[in-house]
């Protein structure tokens, strides 16, 4: 076998151990990790009504990751009846966030332009967050549906960070960095961050330093932040098949290895 | 069935039929994603970028003072031809001294100030764990700086400590490592979950 041919393979034993563990439609409980706690009581413990910006900081080929997550976010948000304002530093995150606020918005019943906006994307996103430290409405004259924001009840008293309660960064990437190093260096505004699995030894030294105030990561936090919200969701049903991708990746090392150090012996 | 989920199921099969190799489906697909996310980007610069905070404020509310980014822009356009090449080093100058001047204070700040700060706190810890921690992170701290230090030769105890730093070194990039494929498997998951519930319906 060539290594063409053993890569296809070890591809497609990905697939049938992922599809076999999904079609059982096991949803598993996952143990909450202390991050993902920490992040719920943050975000749990901020006064009713507090305006929250949630900025979509992610591209759509990460969204099979970062839509559970920000669901999640979102949820419990609304749930505790907070004024969320949607923003987008990533061209591409703009049509998924907003899509995300509407359906979990509908969920409960909340009204856009009193409960929640969007403000659309903004680009060079050091320059739109240091603007909208200045002036939110200033650096968004109009929102994604090409509303004047002026107009819009929800943000006649919201006029910079000092108005605003928490930033939370939805990211696949460096962007909550700069949201810490603007947002809350130059401002002092609070900021947490929810991401993609590949980021979260990026973002340690942030949650020691106390420059990030929480994090939640992956799909296992998703699954944790749901479970501690007594929902389901995607990220529960998708932890079976987690764990087992995972026991399937050790077991291929394991395999590697072995034929590795026998080629090695015999030549 | 919603025909935004036919589609994106039938471009998710596509894109899944790399498994069996390279083929003119998976192609097809490959190119429709470029494609799409570069329309897509183009045309919300041009909404939100050039029409919003150049072109309408310029042209529709007589903001006159952007005349000056404009022709900085256009000064980019300067590289195509090699008569004209000079005038980009002026834009570039604007662009890279004004990023410089905003990101070095604020870097400086949160990156190594404040990080310096975090390290030394956690040395001062109340449990015996925190001081601990705290004191790991100090050694691995300077063992890793002292394998970057290339002024001196790597012998001795400055040998012993880049050695050190190194073990630090393929711990951090052990763990990024396996936390990327969590996020890749996660990423793989998350669209057999659309595939096997929203498109096949064989999921709740």
């Amino acid at each position: 076998m060539n290594s063409r041919q053993s890569r296809h393979l070890a591809f497609a034993g990905l697939f049938i151990v992922v599809t076999v563990t999904m079609l059982l439609n096991i949803s598993i409980v996952a143990t909450v990790s202390n991050e993902t706690k920490q992040m719920f009581d943050y975000l749990d413990g901020l006064p009713e009504r507090s305006n929250i910006i949630v900025s979509f900081d992610h591209e759509a080929s990460s969204l099979p990751e970062m839509k559970p997550l920000g669901l999640v976010i979102l949820r419990h948000l609304f749930a505790k009846d907070h004024n969320l304002i949607g923003v987008a530093l990533l061209a591409e995150g703009t049509g998924v966030g907003y899509r995300l606020m509407q359906e979990t918005a509908k969920e409960y019943n909340k009204e856009y332009g009193r409960d929640y906006v969007f403000l659309g994307f903004k680009p060079q996103f050091i320059a739109a967050i240091l603007s909208m430290g200045e002036s939110i409405g200033g650096t968004f004259p109009e929102d994604y549906l090409g509303n004047t924001t002026s107009e819009i009840e929800l943000l006649s008293d919201i006029h910079n960070y000092d108005d605003v309660a928490a930033v939370v960064s939805l990211a696949d990437g460096s962007l909550t960095t700069h949201w810490i190093e603007y947002g809350n260096e130059k401002y002092g505004v609070q900021v947490s961050a929810a991401v993609a699995a590949s980021m979260l030894t990026t973002y340690d030294p942030y949650i020691s330093s106390g420059q990030l105030k929480a994090m939640v990561g992956g799909l296992r936090g998703a699954a944790e932040y749901e479970n501690l919200l007594g929902i389901g969701g995607s990220g529960a049903r998708s932890m079976l098949a987690q764990s087992s991708a995972h026991l399937y990746i050790i077991l291929l090392i394991i395999i590697g290895n072995v034929t590795y150090f026998r080629s090695r012996k015999k030549g | 069935m919603d025909p935004g989920t036919i589609v994106a199921g039938i471009l998710t099969i596509a894109i899944l039929s790399f498994l069996y190799g390279d083929n003119p489906v998976y192609k097809m697909a490959e190119t429709l994603l470029v494609g799409v996310s570069m329309g897509y980007v183009l045309v919300i610069t041009w909404t939100n970028t050039l029409m919003a905070v150049l072109f309408k404020p310029l042209f529709v509310e007589s903001q006159l003072w952007l005349v000056i980014p404009l022709i900085f822009g256009l000064f980019m356009f300067g590289r195509f031809h090699k008569s004209t090449s000079f005038l980009s080093r002026y834009s570039m100058a604007v662009l890279i001294g004004s990023g410089a001047g905003v990101a070095i204070p604020a870097m400086l700040g949160a990156r190594t100030l404040r990080q310096m700060t975090a390290t030394v706190e956690m040395v001062q810890g109340d449990s015996f764990m925190m001081i601990f921690s705290g004191m790991v992170v100090v050694v691995g701290l300077f063992s890793t700086l002292s394998y970057f230090y290339f002024s001196r030769e790597h012998e001795g105890i400055m040998g012993r400590s880049a050695r050190v730093g190194t073990y630090f070194l393929m711990i951090f990039f052990g763990t990024t490592f396996g936390y990327t494929v969590m996020s890749r498997v996660s990423t793989f998951i998350g669209r057999m979950d659309f595939l096997l519930s929203d498109f096949l319906h064989l999921t709740n």
